[in-house]
């Protein structure tokens, strides 16, 4: 049965860097990575160019089974649809460490409701063949309403230096109790622009705090460029801080 | 009718920032609409609702269909009560301008619904106001709702990297599809850009207005909370926004 190891956090605070790290760095196999923010861009800091692989998100799967209107006009076949898609290899990106399936942009007016019901319905199938699934959140909220993923074994919070941050993570308490989402572990992380001083001002809550993702100039310019940051070497800060803080959380590392 | 401006962004850009600081500027009565669930600009604004007994559009739509579940105004749609708590409750008036956030809910589901409510209640607000400023919240799904169809100035925050000009093409597109049109479309560097990377938006392509420059003073009131409008306003933020809001032809 895999781990759902979710992480979240305000806007730009870095959850996609820090993923892009764990998903390195975590002695996990067969490992699961997914990228529910529609303005994702996981893929790319992996360096993986999905179209040029050929391979679809859910919702260009969704648009190709319904948009296109030749397999379906029901919605109610779109769950079988998309699950023969994924098997015909459309959807899921093989690489050596991991596999990725990505959200994508939708451009049809509307919510994110049905691709979202769609990963988490993928997500339920495909979870017990990894022995750990990553997903990536898209800033704010909405993703814990909508409940994507109901059991939770760690949340990463992702923080950046400001009261706001605080705020985030009573805000994010509130939902995951309001929709009745359960996680084992609620970890905090302090993004790369903490200080000492930012440290002991934010943290007065009792949460676990694992450390923060050191500055880097490193990651700066790789995400400048649109470089995968899978090509930092091994003993840059970010990534030495990245294992510091798994092993905080007890993870095993490769 | 107002001048409808947006502002958008990727996630921590600066979005709720740029809105704070251009409140000082705008000409009133003008109208701002904090559209983010993880809301902060009434925190940026020094507007505390809860001691101002004001409600956020969230807690209206509850309270109209929790009426509606005693039995109460069993005549009136819930759609016109929300719009007489919106009118009543939610609407905060300040100096300058009035304020309504969309706030944060507890229950399953998206925020469809609200955005839906809140999209006809703009446009009948906004006929009062000069200007009636959104704040976005991060990501594009609020595009995809098209919660105003009709935009006057579009400003989109940008932090320095590879994914805000990703981010630019992605917004197009959207806007496109869902039918959503703007007079102009603008792009800001936010405060973390340097003159290298600033090239790299010269060649974006679009309208480039400047940066917000780097401000201690704004870091250090966003850590500690303190609203944004204590800034003195000859500080390096507000001159840049000025400048900014110059451009644009709004000041």
């Amino acid at each position: 049965m895999g781990k759902i190891n979710v992480i979240t956090g305000r806007g730009g605070t870095g959850k996609s860097t820090f993923t892009t790290f764990l998903a390195r760095y975590v002695n996990a196999k067969p490992l699961l990575l997914i990228d529910l923010d529609p303005d994702g861009s996981l893929a790319k800091m992996l360096g993986v160019d999905l179209e040029k692989e050929g391979k679809w998100t859910i919702s260009d799967a969704l648009y190709e089974v319904i948009g296109s209107g030749k397999d379906t006009k029901d919605t109610k076949d779109v769950p079988d649809l998309l699950k023969r898609k994924i098997e015909e290899g459309r959807i899921i990106y093989r690489d050596k460490k991991f596999d990725l399936i990505t959200l994508g942009t939708k451009l049809a007016p509307g919510c994110y409701c049905l691709p979202d019901e769609m990963i988490k319905e993928t997500i339920r199938n495909l979870h017990k063949n990894y022995e750990m699934v990553l997903v990536d959140s898209p800033a704010g909220l909405e993703h814990l309403n909508r409940k994507v993923t109901p059991d939770i074994h760690d949340l990463f919070v992702v923080l950046d230096p400001s009261e706001k941050s605080a705020k985030h993570i009573e805000r994010i308490k509130y939902v995951t109790k309001g929709v009745n989402i359960s996680y084992k572990n609620f970890y905090l992380i302090g993004n790369y622009r903490f200080t000492d001083e930012v440290e002991t001002y934010l943290l007065r809550t009792e949460e676990k705090y694992l450390g923060r993702i050191a500055k880097d100039p490193l990651v700066r310019e790789h995400n400048l460029k649109g470089e995968s940051l899978l090509k930092i070497p091994e003993d840059s800060p970010s990534s030495v801080s990245v294992r510091k803080i798994l092993r905080e959380a007890g993870y095993g590392i490769v | 009718m107002a001048k409808k401006i947006v502002s958008t962004g990727r996630g921590g850009a600066g979005k709720s920032t740029f809105v704070a600081l251009m409140s000082r500027y705008l000409k009133p009565p003008s109208l701002l609409i904090d559209l983010d669930p993880d809301l902060s600009l009434a925190d940026m604004l020094g507007i505390d609702f809860q001691t101002e007994g004001k409600r956020t559009i969230v807690e209206a739509l509850y309270d109209a269909v929790k009426e509606r579940q005693r039995g109460g105004s069993p005549l009136t749609p819930v759609e016109d009560r929300f719009k007489g708590f919106v009118w009543g409750d939610c609407l905060y008036e300040g100096k300058g301008f009035d304020l309504l956030t969309l706030g944060t809910k507890d229950l399953e589901g998206c925020y469809c619904y609200p955005d839906h409510l809140l999209r006809k209640t703009i446009s009948e607000l906004s006929k009062n106001y000069t200007n009636v400023v959104i704040d976005s919240p991060a990501g594009l799904e609020h595009l995809n709702r098209n919660i105003v169809s009709q935009v006057d100035d579009l400003f989109v925050v940008l932090d320095p990297s590879d994914k805000s000009l990703i981010h630019i093409k992605k917004i197009k597109a959207i806007l496109k599809e869902v039918g959503m049109m703007y007079d102009q479309f603008y792009i800001l560097a936010n405060y973390m850009f340097d003159e290298e990377s600033e090239r790299y938006l010269k060649e974006a392509g679009e309208v480039f207005l400047g940066k917000i420059e780097y401000d201690p003073k704004v870091e250090e009131y966003n850590l500690k909370g303190e609203p944004l409008n204590k800034l003195p306003e000859d500080s390096p933020a507000y001159r840049s926004v000025r400048k900014i809001l110059e451009k644009a032809g709004l000041v």
